[in-house]
């Protein structure tokens, strides 16, 4: 690790001026990721502003929403009780992600930023268009079993890595952003237009700019009616991202579905929500052939490499377990 | 939950003797030690896998904060390999400028902290000349080695047997690298006092250590200590000598002051060896009552360039059953890949597998129960060398383990077991292992307090040796485990060998047991004299060691405790040596036999697999220690779940590069995939060696990886030939 500076932030104006005003410099929140990106020489910033003496922290409960401080953790989310009652899809995704040691540093902010875990992203002796532009892509020629098949282009296949990221596209969940220039106004960006495809610039992952903070993030509960939950599909019980995954919210009125919300994980560069696939849900009957549809749908596009086209049927699978599990109906 | 059933125990279930030392962190590892003054190095590796280094760039390392040197081939002193091949390790390293393997040390940098040196190393440019590297086994550049370990076995006719069996079965099947990936990273801290030289190190043998050390560097072996009182696992890592230890040294005597060399995980992966990945061609011919006439295995796997590793797969194969026609040999490939070595269950685990598969394979085809098909061709004796077995409980294996598996529940049509929506599958194999049991000393004292001090220059590393060897000194010596003291890991003590080939436990556990007879004897040689003990005169096969002392055996009451003695001739304590060896007078052959039994349930949609139940029944002679033998059979089966159904090593192809190795990417067992494991111990003493031990630590994994990929056939009907086995294969 190259050495740094590493300063302890005393408020929310004063660590988005300093890291704004240095190109070199970043916040470090739970460390999970950020620490081992530094390790491995991926990124090495001069100064680290350590936001966490900055609250941010804790679940409270508005008109419909709930608001998630960025800095708590995801076992603190995990175990809010309204999270439980009401949103059992964010709820899965984050028992089902990382290990309860991770779950009790990791925070919610730095979860919805985490890099991509792209071993050649994450090896600075391989070629990578997202560390390095313009350097090639490693992964193209290497092992990409756990690497996308949505949303790719020809300069990245990385996947994103978040389960939590999924459930919250699926339930429209926004962030909120502090930035130099807004001072003490949060800025609100939907999710859905929060993350970036790799398309031409990999290296361009969300539409943050440098030093701008998520202070809060805010998940619309689901209303009476609904039911959601979280697959996630993975070679070992526990600690492994996802192969694929699936977040569903269904709003079923007898065995019709009136609306439906779904979202991948584990196949695509981001977060990735599923609207065709929706279409195919709404107004549907909850059978089998519905969820097969949907599957379908939700696959359209997918541009698998040798090593993951396993993931183009796999996924598909994946939805309609999901699909049929939240709706109680037998695949 | 783990449950067991022993037969033949010394010490049922003694807790560890270092188990408090270990939950308090105190346990000193290799990695814990530290010198005054010491410096801190770090390891810089190539980015390809063939070709030259064309220039170091290193001005900025060597100017960066901290920094006491960069040593590469340029300025590396020259260091000598040490005869003996195999358990020495890969070649010395630095030494010129070609690069045999990706991840192969081109630069060490020492600095005053180890952040220091990690951040220096960052800073090295190292240009290469590359070459296109050999990776693949089919590449006919490459060169091949035949029956490098000697073991290739042909009996018979095994071709014109095959081409006459009314039943034949023809399969391949292939086995993924692993890495062996212990917990505790390998680590070596060096202390030179001109030509002594001390280390602490992560090995399985702190002799070839010293061996190694001494000859690298020119210097005496009495001056080289090698201290390994703990280490943090090995699986095998630590049966050779790697770079790294000597690259600690070179790095100390460098900059003239102690030097601690800490790998980091991602160079466990290249530095400390792995398993081969395996093909092995299986072709069995039997008659329709299913009696085995032919088999042939054919294995081959890859080695490093310029190393003499090797490994035979096919060494069960010759001798798990009675057939008259065995052809098994196994073939190496030398590709620029890092040298590997022997991982638990070398050669016997990957061998098992293709094995144990393709038995299935013949039972499936013939309608018989694979149980029964094994029992069909059950070797009475060795079918190879004609003699009897020493001790032979592999038939109890089958019984036992059958029954508490539930195996007669078993309906053999693949796909009739379901439990809800998910596909259920019982399979089963056997398991064989060859020890070794080789020469060992040890040297046993009591003092005036009647506390034992018993030692050897072993290792644990892990299996609960340092408790197993309480517990065989406290019976012979007829004292308490609590005053016996055992000391390993220092080459002051007196020699012993590797703790590899399942063989330590027997030989220093004999090589103890002779040490404390020959103690008793002592205390009867000075009382030999003595009108005023009980035991004047007495010799050793009338006394009884028990209770503290020594006592008739024919008369209980008469004796006298150790320090009673030592007291009364003013003596502070006495000691004796004891040695350990083969025994040539026995004409049998000894080995190790279990039967596995696996549960699995298959999700039909998803592909996915979990180990929902194993039953491990084997025959590994006297237990010493029933609970830390039972441990070992638990770890070896979590690592046989891994080897089934998750552990790859990946590399790139056209680099060599690994493309996952880390704990996140390389997947090992966790919690959430180990079922209940059941072990039963049956069979008898083994009159091989004094105490009748044979040794688990590899039966443990050997034959749970067929035992599941039988179990996922009969669920799913699908065949599976290539570990592990994973999602995209059963989709």
């Amino acid at each position: 690790m190259r050495p740094f500076e590493y300063e302890r932030a005393t408020g929310v104006a004063g660590a988005v001026a300093a890291v704004t005003a240095n190109p070199a410099a970043a916040y470090l929140a739970g460390g999970t990721t950020q620490v081992d990106l530094m390790k491995d020489g991926v990124q090495a910033p001069d100064l680290l502003i350590d936001i966490m003496p900055l609250g941010l922290r804790g679940v409270t409960r508005d008109e419909g929403l709930i608001r998630v401080g960025a800095l708590t953790t995801m076992a603190e989310l995990a175990a809010d009780p309204t999270v439980a009652r009401w949103l059992p899809v964010v709820r899965d995704s984050l028992l089902l992600a990382a290990s309860p040691q991770l779950r009790n540093m990791a925070t919610i902010g730095g979860n919805l930023l985490q890099r991509t875990r792209c071993r050649y992203f994450r090896d600075v002796s391989c070629a990578c268009n997202k560390r390095d532009p313009g350097s090639g892509c490693g992964a193209l020629a290497g092992s990409h079993r756990m690497h996308a098949i949505l949303g790719t282009s020809e300069h990245c296949i990385a996947t994103h890595a978040s389960d939590l990221a999924v459930a919250l596209v699926a339930l429209d969940a926004a962030v909120a952003v502090r930035g130099a220039g807004t001072d003490t106004q949060d800025r609100k960006i939907p999710l859905a237009e929060f993350y970036l495809a790799p398309g031409d610039t990999p290296a361009a992952e969300h539409t943050l700019a440098h030093g701008e903070l998520i202070t809060a993030v805010e998940i619309p509960l689901l209303a009476a009616g609904w039911r959601s939950g979280y697959l996630k599909v993975r070679d070992r019980a526990s600690y492994e991202f996802a192969l694929a995954s699936a977040a569903v919210a269904l709003n079923l009125q007898d065995g019709v579905i009136a609306s439906g919300r779904l979202a991948l994980g584990g196949v695509a560069t981001l977060p990735w929500r599923a609207r065709g696939a929706e279409d195919v849900l709404r107004g549907a009957p909850a059978t089998a052939v519905t969820f097969r549809a949907a599957a379908e749908a939700a696959l359209a596009g997918a541009a698998p490499h040798p090593g993951n086209a396993f993931k183009v049927e796999l996924a598909r699978r994946t939805v309609v377990r999901a699909l049929s599990t939240v709706a109680g109906v037998r695949e | 939950m783990t449950t067991t059933h022993a037969a033949r125990t010394v010490g049922a279930g003694l807790d560890r003797v270092d188990g408090p030392l270990k939950v308090a962190g105190a346990a000193p590892y290799p990695s814990d030690f530290s010198f005054a003054g010491m410096a801190h190095a770090v390891l810089v590796q190539a980015t390809v896998a063939a070709g030259r280094i064309r220039h170091i760039g290193a001005a900025a390392a060597r100017a960066a904060p901290g920094v006491l040197a960069v040593i590469t081939h340029e300025n590396a002193p020259r260091l000598e390999r040490a005869p003996g091949g195999l358990t020495i390790g890969p070649p010395p390293p630095l030494q010129d400028d070609r690069v045999l393997h990706h991840g192969q040390h081109v630069a060490v940098v020492v600095a005053e902290t180890a952040e220091q040196a990690a951040a220096a190393a960052r800073l090295i440019d190292v240009g290469y000349e590359s070459a296109v590297p050999l990776l693949e086994l089919d590449d006919p550049r490459a060169q091949r080695v035949e029956n490098a370990t000697g073991r290739d076995v042909v009996r018979g006719d095994a071709a014109a047997a095959l081409a006459a069996a009314p039943v034949t079965i023809d399969v391949t099947y292939t086995t993924a690298t692993q890495t062996n990936n212990p917990l505790g990273l390998f680590s070596t801290v060096a202390r030179w006092d001109g030509d002594a030289l001390t280390v602490h190190d992560s090995t399985q043998g702190p002799a070839f250590v010293r061996t190694a050390l001494a000859v690298a560097f020119g210097v005496p072996e009495s001056g080289v200590r090698v201290l390994a009182p703990f280490v943090g696992g090995a699986f095998g890592a630590g049966l050779r000598v790697w770079q790294h230890v000597l690259l600690a040294a070179l790095a100390a005597r460098v900059v003239g002051r102690p030097v601690k060399l800490v790998l980091t995980r991602a160079q466990m992966f290249t530095s400390v060896g792995y398993r081969p990945r395996t093909v092995q061609r299986v072709r069995l011919g039997a008659t329709g009552a299913g009696e085995l006439v032919a088999i042939d295995h054919e294995g081959l796997e890859p080695t490093a360039l310029e190393d003499e590793f090797a490994e035979s797969l096919t060494r069960s194969t010759t001798v798990l059953y009675e057939c008259r026609n065995v052809t098994a040999r196994t073939r190496q490939v030398r590709l620029n890949v890092a040298c590997p070595t022997w991982m638990r269950g070398p050669g016997e685990a990957p061998g098992v597998f293709a094995l144990e598969c393709a038995l299935d394979e013949l039972a499936c085809r013939l309608g018989i129960d694979p149980v029964d098909l094994r029992l069909r061709n059950y070797a009475d004796v060795h079918p190879q060398t004609g003699k009897a077995w020493t001790t032979k409980a592999l038939r109890a294996c089958y019984e036992q383990g059958a029954e508490r598996f539930g195996w007669s529940r078993r309906t053999p049509r693949p796909r009739s077991m379901r439990d809800g929506p998910m596909l259920v599958g019982y399979g089963m194999a056997s398991a064989h292992y060859g020890y070794v049991q080789v020469p060992c000393q040890a040297r046993a004292s009591i003092d005036r307090e009647g506390i034992a001090h018993v030692r050897s220059a072993a290792t644990d590393i892990g299996p609960g040796t340092y408790t197993a060897m309480t517990q065989v000194a406290a019976q012979a010596l007829g004292l308490p485990p609590a005053s016996v003291r055992f000391g390993l890991g220092d080459t002051e003590m007196p020699r012993a060998p590797l703790q590899g080939g399942s063989g330590l436990t027997a030989a220093l556990g004999s090589a103890v047991h002779a040490a404390c007879g020959r103690l008793t004897a002592a205390f009867l040689d000075v009382v030999a004299d003595d009108p005023g003990s009980p035991l004047r005169g007495c010799q050793v096969e009338d006394v009884t060691a028990s209770g503290g002392g020594i006592w008739i055996t024919a008369q209980p009451a008469r004796g006298e405790t150790y320090p009673a003695i030592l007291t009364r001739h003013g003596l502070a304590e006495l000691t004796a040596d004891g040695q350990s060896a083969r025994r040539r007078d026995l004409d049998g052959e000894p080995a190790i036999f279990g039967a596995k039994f696996a549960e699995v349930h298959v999700d039909p949609e998803l592909g996915l697999v979990r180990v929902t139940r194993v039953v491990a029944a084997v025959d590994g002679g006297r237990i010493l220690n029933e609970k830390t033998a039972t441990s070992q059979i638990t770890g070896g089966t979590v690592g046989g779940i891994g080897m089934a159904l998750l552990e790859e090593t990946v590399s790139d192809p056209g680099t060599g590069r690994l493309a996952n190795a880390t704990f996140g990417d390389y997947l090992v067992a966790v919690n959430a995939d180990v079922p209940d494991i059941d072990v039963i111990f049956v069979g008898e003493p083994d009159p091989m060696t004094p105490i009748g031990v044979k040794g688990i630590g590899e039966i443990a994994i050997v034959g749970v990886a067929p035992a599941i990929a039988n179990a996922v056939f009969h669920a799913t009907g699908r065949r599976i030939r290539s570990l592990p086995i994973t999602i995209e294969q059963l989709l």
